[in-house]
């Protein structure tokens, strides 16, 4: 039988992850082409599971001497194409890799492998009575791959992003060495923080897979507050809506500080754009706060009321609202089947979505809101927008979450050029985008400062010399 | 008779409703407290994306419909390489959720279609139901074997339909009659049959497959010539010989009559003044209606497996199909009234002496044993190893004994159970009960 290059390759891949862990087949790597964003389908030629650090070590040696492009892969779904392939190559499948090393209940951290998923940490962590920031995302989806990607979950008021929670990290580098940063680092049994050395980790988080391989990662875990208590009020603008949560993020009381569109509190999201009625405020809010005593709840209760009773002194139209029950629950039942799969962005749409997402200074969000709106509705789309604050900072997540009938290239055309659009706008406004389609890097890129992308190269050359780790995925 | 099978074609639009979120792929739960564990037999087994879940299947759809797959050795493999459990229908929430199995079948038939399925150790089931009437190759005159025991001692004779009438017809279904260790389940059956003095035949030799395993292979032109012939067979016994009810301890039968037959244009005229009812929802009607005494006790701890076709299969699912309450096609709300879930455990309990343990994943969640969808045949290693899975669940809850409604599950979670050499045993619900049936007194 003539061996061709890629059955050599294929043989090898299977000599280090065993032979059931490796394929070329076409449904096989059919089904890795494509997520739920606009971005363009593509093949990948391989696609791997390691189930090792060694695995994932030969994996890499390998693809290296071969400059062969690797693309780390849990669950793709990052709504972003980041683990579509740019440049074929092998897919490094992570998703046996889900152990959950250790969840120490006295230091509050957990060592995790990148397989491990929210649902599975969070059924883990339950039974200490501990929690994490579960974003709105797939329970099944990877805890690493959000907290490495800047994730943003529903403590991010409080603790900042799932990528501030990382204390430690076990990476294998695009040449196959074994590295660790953070205090597991100095001492093997030491996960608790990635302080007060060289901050190292920042090598490998938003990177989007393309510096080197997590194989283990601890996070801060925190106690679970047994009561819960969220304010939900709503207004009839974006302005008023910007003042009350800059007002009542000053006090750092709640974990989630979130308002939405009125387009967005609708489940689904409405799909084409539909008018909102006339009488319907357009911006909710809920402010989900914990409180470990009633007295504690009531001391946030009192914050709540005096800021709702200056903003009714400022003359904005907030007032205090029932937020849609089942769109509520999904806020606060985290990590959360309903909206996980998508069911509230995505029922009436198809199987599209795609957002520009961006971490906004506050003071921006109802300019860029504003045009953004238009944007949306001008290619009929709804603009289901969402403004979230971290950590009493005013800047925060300002994202667009747009639904398209991914069935039509030509919908799906339609909500690319909208959400395009939508991040020039909020560069020029100072903001930043997160899991950046390549699409936005190449925006991001012609921005940035000449020294920025000097860097990054110098940087991307020294730890992945041949370019292998999902290559064009920054945009340079 | 015009039956409503869809094609893939059909469900194109239901295909693309898919966001590939991957949802699908584990049995999740917030609760609190909340809960987590696998519920894809394929993917965990194989792993990769493809194998896993509705989202790997639906890849396979899109690329055969849009041309970008072919049918090959392996692409066919694949898709038969799935329970049809449903597993991972319980966990979707968009608008394709209601067809998701069906989309499955559809591929399979697509493949069928094709030439190119189902796969060759499968291919002899369709040439059994040719020759045989079942997938067992087995001779018609074995369908009876089971109740030769009802022939000896005291026993009384089951009453053969075909020739005498009678209100209740006992449908035995092929795994029941041709897989040995299974007759215990119509031994049991007709043994609390005879107990409770009901009035009840079974058609004997002439009883033919339901066509289930056809149907989940994708191979509707067998199911259909089964399928049709029984319709006709039961509207005939409800004509000439009184039958009201088909009674089955099959839930794949069980799930076939319902379900699957219902796709005929003819089946409510078919089946009029006739219904079909699993054995475990009989029995419990009995028990409700004070008829059902059990002595006792059976001092066991059990736990119980829920059998995809009694459980999920049988969900329902309202679809906004005109548009006129939220869009055309949107999938609006699910009904689970048909599914067998409590009524098994309520008897369970009501056995004095029992003490039931549940599993983790359970009722819509429950874990496939690993023996459906043509997994059994085409890959009888698999189906074990994966029915070896459940069966340490089980053993994780500290029964000794599990308890399932289901011959398959029956089969395959005893031949698990053996593979890791495991005191565990799975009991058909019937065999429990007549265990502690006393004999009705005359
Ligand atoms: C409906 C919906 C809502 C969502 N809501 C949120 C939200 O609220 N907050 C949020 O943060 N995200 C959200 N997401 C995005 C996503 O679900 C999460 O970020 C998720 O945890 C990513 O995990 P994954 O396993 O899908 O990662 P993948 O998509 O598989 O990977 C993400 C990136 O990480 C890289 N990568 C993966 N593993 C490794 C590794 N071990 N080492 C190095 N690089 C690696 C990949 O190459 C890719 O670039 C949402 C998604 C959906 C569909
Ligand atoms: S089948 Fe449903 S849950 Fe699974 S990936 Fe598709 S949309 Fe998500
Ligand atoms: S039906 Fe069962 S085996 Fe098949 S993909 Fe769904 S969960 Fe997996």
């Amino acid at each position: 039988m003539h061996v061709t290059n890629k059955d050599a390759i294929l043989n090898e891949l299977a000599s280090i992850v065993g032979k059931e862990n490796a394929t070329a087949s076409k449904h096989i790597r059919y089904a890795y082409s494509y997520d739920m964003s606009f971005v363009t389908p593509k093949m990948p030629d391989y696609v791997v599971m390691a189930s090792t650090v060694e695995q994932v070590q030969g994996v890499l040696r390998l693809a290296n001497k071969e400059k062969i492009p690797v693309v780390p892969y849990t669950a793709g779904t990052n709504i972003g194409g980041l683990t579509i392939p740019e440049r074929g190559g092998i897919i490094l499948d992570l998703k046996r890799m889900n152990k959950i090393i250790n969840i120490d209940t006295e230091s509050h951290y957990a060592v995790i492998e990148p397989g491990v998923s929210h649902a599975q940490l969070a059924s883990a962590l339950y039974k200490h009575n501990l929690r994490f920031g579960w974003p709105v995302g797939p329970p099944s989806a990877s805890v690493s791959s959000c907290a490495i990607s800047h994730g943003i979950g529903g403590l991010n008021a409080r603790y900042g992003l799932n990528s501030q929670e990382i204390t430690s990290m076990e990476v294998v580098l695009p040449t196959g060495e074994l590295v660790r940063v953070g205090s597991c680092a100095i001492n093997p049994e030491a996960w608790h923080s990635v302080l007060p050395m060289p901050q190292m980790d920042g090598l490998f988080k938003g990177w989007l897979g393309s510096t080197g391989v997590v194989t283990k990662l601890g996070i801060t875990v925190h106690p679970i507050p047994p009561v819960l208590k969220v304010f939900t009020v709503s207004c009839q603008n974006v302005e008023d809506m910007v003042s009350y949560m800059m007002n009542l993020s000053n006090y750092e009381i709640c974990d989630d500080l979130t308002a939405v569109s009125w387009w967005l509190a609708q489940v689904p999201i409405p799909y084409p754009y539909k008018p909102k009625p006339e009488n319907a405020h357009e911006w909710f809010c809920f402010a989900n706060t914990n409180s470990f005593t009633e007295k504690e709840k009531e001391a946030r209760v009192e914050i709540w009321e005096t800021v709702l009773e200056e903003e009714k002194k400022k003359g904005t139209s907030i007032q205090v609202t029932q937020y849609p029950e089942e769109a509520l629950r999904a806020r606060t039942h985290l990590p959360s089947q309903i909206v996980g799969s998508t069911k509230n962005y995505c029922k009436q749409g198809g199987a599209g979505i795609s957002w520009p997402g961006t971490f906004t200074p506050a003071n921006k969000w109802a300019p860029v809101y504003n045009d953004w709106k238009k944007i949306l509705i001008d290619h009929n789309l709804s603009p289901s927008i969402r403004m979230s604050m971290y950590r009493g900072v005013h800047y925060g997540m300002l994202r667009a979450m747009i639904p398209f009938n991914k069935k039509s290239a030509k919908e799906t055309e339609n909500a690319r050029q909208a959400i395009v659009e939508c991040l020039k706008v909020d560069l020029d406004h100072g903001g930043m985008p997160y899991k950046p389609p390549v699409d936005y890097a190449i925006e991001i890129n012609k921005r940035a400062h000449p020294g920025y992308l000097l860097l990054l190269k110098k940087i991307k050359a020294l730890l992945d010399p041949n370019d292998i780790m999902n290559p064009g995925k920054l945009g340079i | 008779m015009k039956w409503n099978i869809s094609t893939l074609e059909e469900l194109e639009d239901a295909i693309w409703r898919c966001t590939a979120c991957g949802t699908c792929k584990v049995a999740y739960d917030y609760g609190p407290p909340s809960q987590c564990r696998e519920i894809c037999p394929a993917g965990t087994e194989f792993g990769f994306e493809g194998f896993m879940a509705s989202k790997g299947k639906i890849a396979f759809a899109r690329g055969i419909l849009s041309g970008e797959l072919e049918w090959d050795e392996e692409l066919v493999e694949a898709v038969y390489k799935c329970t049809i459990c449903a597993g991972c229908q319980s966990q979707c929430q968009l608008d394709h959720k209601p067809y998701i199995p069906e989309i499955f079948e559809a591929l399979r038939r697509k493949a069928v279609e094709a030439g190119a399925g189902p796969l060759p150790a499968q291919k002899v089931i369709a040439q059994s139901l040719r020759s045989y009437d079942n997938p067992y190759q087995g001779p018609r005159r074995v369908r009876t074997d089971w109740a030769r025991i009802f022939k000896k001692g005291k026993q009384k004779p089951i009453k053969d339909i075909n020739k005498e009438p009678a209100p209740l017809l006992y449908f035995v279904g092929c795994t029941g009659a041709y897989n040995v260790p299974e007759r215990v389940i119509p031994q049991a059956t007709a043994s609390i049959f005879n107990k409770l003095g009901l009035d009840y035949g079974i058609l004997g030799e002439n009883e033919l497959c339901c066509g289930s395993t056809a149907m989940r292979l994708g191979d509707a032109e067998a199911f259909k010539r089964m399928a049709e012939a029984n319709l006709e067979t039961f509207k005939k016994l409800h004509e000439k010989q009184g039958v009201e009810t088909i009674v089955t301890a099959c839930a794949g039968c069980y799930r076939a009559i319902l379900k699957d037959y219902s796709l005929a244009d003819e089946y409510e005229e078919m089946m009029k003044g006739i219904k079909v009812i699993h054995v475990s929802q009989f029995l419990y009607d009995l028990y409700k209606a004070g008829r059902l005494e059990f002595s006792g006790p059976l001092p066991w701890k059990v736990t119980y497996h829920d059998p995809c076709h009694a459980g999920r299969h049988l969900t329902k699912f309202l679809v906004d199909k005109d548009g006129s309450q939220l869009w055309a096609g949107a999938y609006i709300s699910l009904n689970e009234e048909d599914c067998l879930y409590d009524v098994p455990r309520d008897l369970l309990k009501a056995i004095p002496g029992i003490e039931l343990t549940e599993m983790q994943r359970i009722r819509a969640n429950s874990y496939c044993c690993g023996g459906g969808g043509g997994v059994m045949t085409g890959f009888p290693d698999w189906a074990q190893r994966n029915a070896a899975l459940r069966i340490q669940e089980g053993m994780e809850t500290g029964a000794e004994t599990m308890v399932s409604i289901c011959p398959f599950c029956h089969y395959n979670l005893n031949q698990g159970a053996q593979g890791i050499g495991s005191p565990m045993k799975l009991l058909d619900l019937t065999e429990l009960i007549d265990r502690v049936l006393p004999e009705k007194e005359v």
